[in-house]
């Protein structure tokens, strides 16, 4: 009895052992997915971020992470292990005729399932405290922290790792038993021979792969706005996944079955086995090659929309402010005298420069556009909110004095006459017309020393150069919201030279001096908001990193997998063939062709729907105000590129183990 | 007319460090005649089956030649070899090698898809075959579809389609239950009835009694052998297990 103890670990020891060949790269895949789940939760949990400005967006992005990483590690994990005792049916088999009940192999894969556990919680959890520190550190470069923070060991943390992987590892175990348990010694023996279930190939599901890849690439191409490209992505992308699956599965089938029925095609040697090679290899891989796809397709945006992000973010910042610091006060309650000499004593004390300083009176109000009527309501009574951000315009009134100093400019206008700057698309009609009032357009300026133009605008932004004063004053009156200020506005504007941190100190003392002369005043400051955009880009660059690589990982893992398991049965294919009349040389050679095209077929159809993908990504980056489509799309192929490399790079390796099977 | 000669075949094995050498064959001489049926019978290790991977140019001797049709197969070149393989050669084998990638169709069309035959052409020579193998209705089935006495007979196909010298038959009957297996050693009697020459490497006694000649292989060489003559297959049958006792019990005094 006490024998009968420790023969079960001992087996299930042994197994592990003898199998190590698909249980080493399973064990270091949960050993990853776990390092990744703790990292993100105690980074996520880490009390020292909650000191940064901006901080809840961060723990925001890092939140979904945790999400996104437990979901994959869940999928991911059960279908590794269902490929893992797919493979050793056989083997369990040969236990159950050997006289081993099934209570017994149960308990066998209890501790096969404990010690992986066991393994992969410990290592796990030390390499995530440890690689957890790293890439927290990491992290912190890259939203510029500078204050140094400690990373601690998060023993909440720990916890919730362990349970959420005891959980995954028990409902894989639960799998296992119930796999052993509905089917017979004889199916068991048999289990590694039959492939993965056939997928059913029909016109229908082709079809449907046809049409619902045709609606994503569809929607994906017709986006015309960014508000409208955030909307519909995840449609698209919901639409591209079925179309994926749908024409990876059944596809591909129809389309060999074509080829097949083409006697004169296919009764030729070198079409004869790569055609029903490639058909037998669909169907048993498909669901894997679709996954790839996916997992690719995923990596590939994921990574090149946050770089481009975190790269763009110096160009993105000055859409939302074209001048480093712009003061606004109200022109009855605001002495700009003062205000310019406390801009100036401070830029004295922090050894700063100003530049560009622009001085102007302006007034700023919403309206919106219906044809050449800007009103102060919705156009429509049922609002929605694409037509609100259609409509829905800001204003911004300059007299002509101001923009002729300003612009060294000698342009005249009359009363009812005004110069139009549009922020996105041109104006483009004649007149311009406020309740009664009616002004006509007699220039669309080019530019405007106080904006700039800007492609894929949301909401538009016009500015009126108006006669004097006077109009303007008229104007605002007429248009002017109930909480809007009671009088224009004179708005003071320049950039900082200097390091970043001495704008930082700059900006610090200069608020709190200028709010303390005139409370009322509204200042933006690109130096202060820094840090939250450096968190926001930073905190979207690290998960896209971090799940790029885990994504990468499984699909390495998968091809691996898929290489080993087509090793062994295509050794027996191999030498069937040499007995039937086939040079070696020639076997290998269609075996080759056969393998690459099936691994590369995924990395092209993830190029694929990236390429599609491109527009509604460009635009969706629009609304974050990204809008440097070169740099987008270099962002994108050098993801493309990367990918490429280290898929091949895999391919190359796991290829040589698959060789060395057939030898 | 001589269509097989085998002369001093030897095949000595090395074990992969060089330590040992185990002798498969010692000193095998023997020939097939035009349209002859021969079993070659022996037990487990007694050579029989490195004697076909030679014969099938699968493997080569150590020394000693083989001759089909005149031409030494030990001497031609690793390149030619398939061809040679695929021309003159045809295999059934025990487990049937089918390919599960291929319908039972494709699979007797591989070798001559191989030999950049036209679709007519194979056709037209899978017809009467198919007919005669009664495996018509099952050729669009795949090898998993199928009995193993259905496979086992789409190998046979497979091994006349080229219209080869010889059939060189290993353990036919080996995965088949009685009937299946009866079945099968009726068909090879009739191809060979058609003039076809067949080489059957066999344990069964029942599958050797249907040959016209046995030639029984012990220790790597040929021991004894039996004429068919005017034998029934019954008689044939009781011939060959009492000289399988012989054999077993040391075979000293075989008449």
């Amino acid at each position: 009895m006490t024998l009968n103890k420790l023969f079960y670990p001992k087996l299930a020891i042994l197994n592990l052992k003898k199998n190590s060949n698909t249980y080493v790269p399973y064990i270091l895949t949960c050993i990853g997915s776990i390092i990744a789940f703790y990292t993100m939760v105690s980074i996520h949990s880490n009390k020292g971020l909650e000191q940064m400005p901006g901080a809840t967006n961060l723990k925001f992005i890092l939140f979904l992470g945790i999400i996104v990483i437990g979901i994959f590690s869940v999928i991911f994990l059960f279908y590794t292990n269902s490929f893992l005792i797919k493979r050793r049916k056989k083997e369990l088999g040969l236990y159950s005729i050997l006289g081993l009940e099934k209570k017994h192999i149960a308990r066998v894969l209890f501790y096969e399932t404990a010690f992986v556990t066991v393994i992969s919680l410990t290592l796990g959890l030390i390499g995530g405290i440890l690689i957890g520190k790293l890439l927290f550190l990491l992290l912190l470069n890259i939203i510029h922290f500078k204050s140094p923070l400690a990373f601690q060991i998060d023993y909440y943390g720990l916890l919730i790792t362990m349970g959420v992987f005891l959980a995954i590892f028990g409902l894989t175990l639960l799998t296992n038993f119930l796999q052993v348990k509905l089917t017979n010694p004889i199916d068991l023996l048999k289990g590694g021979q039959h492939g993965e279930k056939e997928p059913k190939s029909s016109w229908i599901v082709t079809l449907i792969g046809i049409i619902s890849l045709g609606i994503g690439y569809g929607i994906a191409l017709s986006v015309k706005t960014p508000l409208t490209a955030l909307l519909l992505f995840f449609v698209a992308v919901v639409f591209v996944i079925i179309g994926t699956y749908a024409l990876f599965i059944s596809g591909s089938i129809t389309l060999l079955k074509r080829l097949k029925k083409n006697k004169k095609f296919y009764y030729q040697s070198r079409n004869f086995i790569s055609v029903s090679g490639m058909i037998y290899r669909m169907k048993q891989n498909a669901v894997g090659l679709a996954n790839i796809c996916i997992l690719s397709t995923m990596v590939l945006v994921t990574l090149s929309t946050t770089v481009s992000l975190y790269i763009g973010q110096e160009s993105m910042r000055r859409d939302f402010y074209p001048l480093d610091v712009s003061i606004v006060g109200e022109v009855s309650n605001t002495d700009f005298a003062e205000i310019n000499q406390i801009v100036e004593a401070e830029k004295t004390q922090a050894n700063v420069e100003i530049v560009d300083e622009l001085s102007f009176d302006m007034a700023k109000f919403r309206a919106f556009r219906e044809g050449n009527h800007f009103k102060k309501d919705m156009v429509e009574d049922e609002s929605t909110d694409a037509l609100y951000y259609q409509t829905v315009s800001d204003l911004v009134i300059i007299p002509l004095d101001d923009y002729n100093r300003l612009t060294g400019e000698n342009k005249s206008l009359a009363a009812n006459q005004t110069m139009v700057f549009s922020v996105g698309d041109n104006y483009g009609e004649q007149t311009i017309a406020f309740g009664d009032e009616q002004l006509l357009v007699t220039e669309e300026l080019e530019s405007i020393p106080m904006d700039f133009k800007k492609t894929q605008n949301v909401g538009h932004v016009y500015y009126l150069i108006v006669k004097d004063d006077a109009v303007m004053t008229a104007i605002y009156q007429a248009m002017k919201n109930d909480d809007d200020p009671e009088t224009t506005l004179h708005a003071l504007m320049f950039n900082i030279n200097g390091t970043e941190d001495q704008a930082n100190a700059f900006s610090a003392n200069m608020r709190s001096a200028v709010t303390q002369s005139s409370p009322d005043i509204k200042i933006q400051n690109l130096y202060e908001s820094l840090s939250e955009l450096y968190g926001f880009f930073g905190g979207f660059l690290f998960l896209g990193v971090f799940l790029g690589s885990l994504f990468m990982m499984a699909t390495v893992l998968i091809i691996y997998f898929k290489q080993i398991s087509e090793g062994y049965e295509d050794s027996e294919r191999f030498e069937i063939m040499q007995k039937v009349g086939m040079d070696k040389t020639e076997v290998k050679k269609t075996i080759g062709k056969q393998i690459l095209m099936v691994f590369f077929l995924p990395l092209a159809g993830a190029m694929v729907h990236v390429a599609f993908a491109f527009p509604v990504i460009t635009k969706m980056l629009a609304a974050f105000r990204l809008t440097n489509t070169t740099l987008i799309f270099l962002c994108t192929l050098v993801g493309v590129v990367v990918y490429a490399l280290v898929y091949t790079a895999v391919y190359l390796l796991t290829a040589k183990s698959y060789y060395k099977m057939i030898k | 007319m001589r269509l097989l000669e085998v002369k001093n075949l030897k095949k000595i094995y090395t074990t992969r460090f060089g330590g040992n050498q185990v002798q498969a064959l010692a000193n095998v001489s023997f020939s097939v005649e035009q349209g002859e049926y021969v079993a070659i019978m022996g037990e487990s290790g007694s050579g029989k089956t490195t004697l076909l991977n030679i014969l099938a140019s699968l493997d080569k001797p150590t020394s000693g030649e083989v001759f089909l049709d005149g031409k030494n197969i030990v001497t031609i070149q690793d390149s030619e070899i398939s061809a040679f393989r695929r021309d003159n050669l045809g295999f059934v084998f025990q487990d049937f090698n089918l390919l599960d990638t291929f319908s039972l169709q494709d699979n007797i069309f591989l070798p001559l898809v191989l030999a950049q035959k036209n679709y007519e052409e194979m056709n037209g020579r899978l017809k009467p075959l198919a007919k005669r193998l009664e495996i018509e209705d099952i050729l669009p089935k795949f090898p998993y579809e199928v009995s193993g006495g259905q496979k086992q007979r789409a190998a046979v196909a497979r091994a006349l389609i080229t219209q080869p010298k010889l059939v060189l038959a290993d353990e036919p009957t080996g995965a088949l239950d009685s009937k299946a297996a009866m079945n099968l050693l009726k068909i090879f009697s009739g191809i060979n009835d058609l003039g076809q020459t067949i080489l059957m490497v066999t344990h069964s006694v029942a599958a050797a009694s249907h040959a016209n000649r046995v030639l029984f292989i012990k220790d790597g060489e040929i021991f004894n052998q039996i004429y068919r003559g005017s034998m029934s297959n019954d008689d044939m049958y009781q011939k060959i297990s009492y000289t399988l006792s012989v054999l077993a019990s040391g075979g000293d005094d075989v008449e």
